[in-house]
């Protein structure tokens, strides 16, 4: 009984009294926060966040309500909740656009035995390519006849003018 | 299931599936239990508990996984630095759904509620009170929490709660007076 009453008049005189504190605007990490409720803090950081929580009821609440989940088992979360979290990593499509670097850099992503697959497989490409450059004549035979190609169109060009002028020519024209 | 501070992170923040989701399934009962304690007092739905653990998980993985990559082990241990971090993206969550749906009649009159300034209240000055003294006796007058609840927070034995309460009420006391203002 006289425990209660003492009691209440403690409450009743902490309400009545006002925190003088001069508090700068929380500017507590993640982290710090973390390894304060852990207890793995300094005595002189701890008290920075103490004071930091003291001044703050929401980080307050935050305290008490984390202090509590972790203290005791968890239930199992709603299957859907995994299923859908899981999602969000996985896609090929995704990995590329966010990881970036090229296809040279998408040639070695994946450990070097795929390394050296993919290697062997380009090395392949470029041998039968340059063979079959090869087999059709190579750079020179190619520009040759691509230099007789334009001179048999223009003296054909030429030839196909002069007959036209000799035929207004013989009309008169 | 893995357990959670087992996590391989150096292989999870290269975008491993496999990793991926052994850590959603060792994190989400955590996250599931921190989100819905967070948004236990607002009015919300299950969707709404299950996007806001969603908005964890990508806050988590955004951005080529930069907010894991801040993690540091030699810290804090994995599961209550995420326990923080998915209180953070709750209230987040709370705050946007708060400002974009609910209509001034469904507000509970308390939460509009403005304080009265003039009632006059003595200060107490800096320096009488330990910061862990002011905090106990926040925790339990103002938050009305028991000594066991505080006890848990600070990592300490309830005895030490109730005799750091008792010494911060006596340097009141022969601060103010025995008689409360």
């Amino acid at each position: 009984m006289g425990t209660e009453r003492k009691s209440r008049t403690d409450k009743e005189l902490w309400r009545s009294l006002a925190v003088e504190r001069v508090v700068a605007p929380s500017l507590l990490s993640d982290l710090d926060f973390a390894a304060w409720l852990e207890g793995r803090l300094p005595e002189a950081a701890a008290a920075r966040i103490e004071a930091a929580v003291a001044a703050d009821p929401e980080l307050r609440r935050a305290a008490l309500d984390l202090a509590d989940i972790l203290g005791k088992p968890l239930p199992a979360a709603p299957a859907r909740l995994a299923v859908r979290a899981q999602a969000l990593v996985g896609f090929d499509a995704e990995r590329q656009v966010g990881r970036g670097g090229g296809w040279f850099g998408r040639l070695f992503t994946s450990g070097p035995f795929f390394a050296l697959q993919r290697a062997a497989m380009v090395a392949m490409a470029i041998v039968v390519a340059g063979a079959g450059f090869v087999m059709g004549g190579g750079l020179g035979d190619s520009l040759a006849q691509q230099r007789y190609g334009s001179d048999v169109a223009t003296s054909t060009t030429a030839t196909t003018s002069s007959e036209l002028s000799d035929f207004f020519v013989s009309d008169g024209i | 299931m893995t357990d959670l501070n087992q996590t391989d992170l150096q292989t999870l923040v290269t975008g491993n599936k496999r990793a991926w989701d052994s850590f959603v399934a060792a994190a989400a009962p955590l996250i599931n239990a921190v989100v819905r304690r967070t948004m236990s007092s607002s009015r919300l739905g299950e969707d709404d508990v299950m996007d806001a653990a969603q908005d964890v998980f990508v806050r988590l993985c955004a951005g080529d996984f930069r907010l894991l990559k801040t993690y540091d082990p030699a810290r804090a241990g994995l599961s209550t630095w995420l326990a923080v971090v998915a209180r953070s993206a709750a209230v987040d969550h709370l705050r946007r759904r708060r400002q974009a749906t609910e209509p001034l009649d469904d507000v509970p009159e308390a939460a509009l509620g403005v304080e009265d300034k003039h009632v006059e209240k003595l200060q107490i000055p800096q320096g009488l009170l330990t910061e862990r003294q002011t905090l106990i006796l926040k925790c339990l007058y103002d938050e009305e929490r028991d000594v066991a609840e505080v006890a848990v927070l600070l990592k300490i034995d309830a005895q030490t709660v109730r005799s750091t309460h008792h010494k911060a009420l006596l340097r009141l006391r022969a601060h103010f007076g025995d008689e409360p203002p």
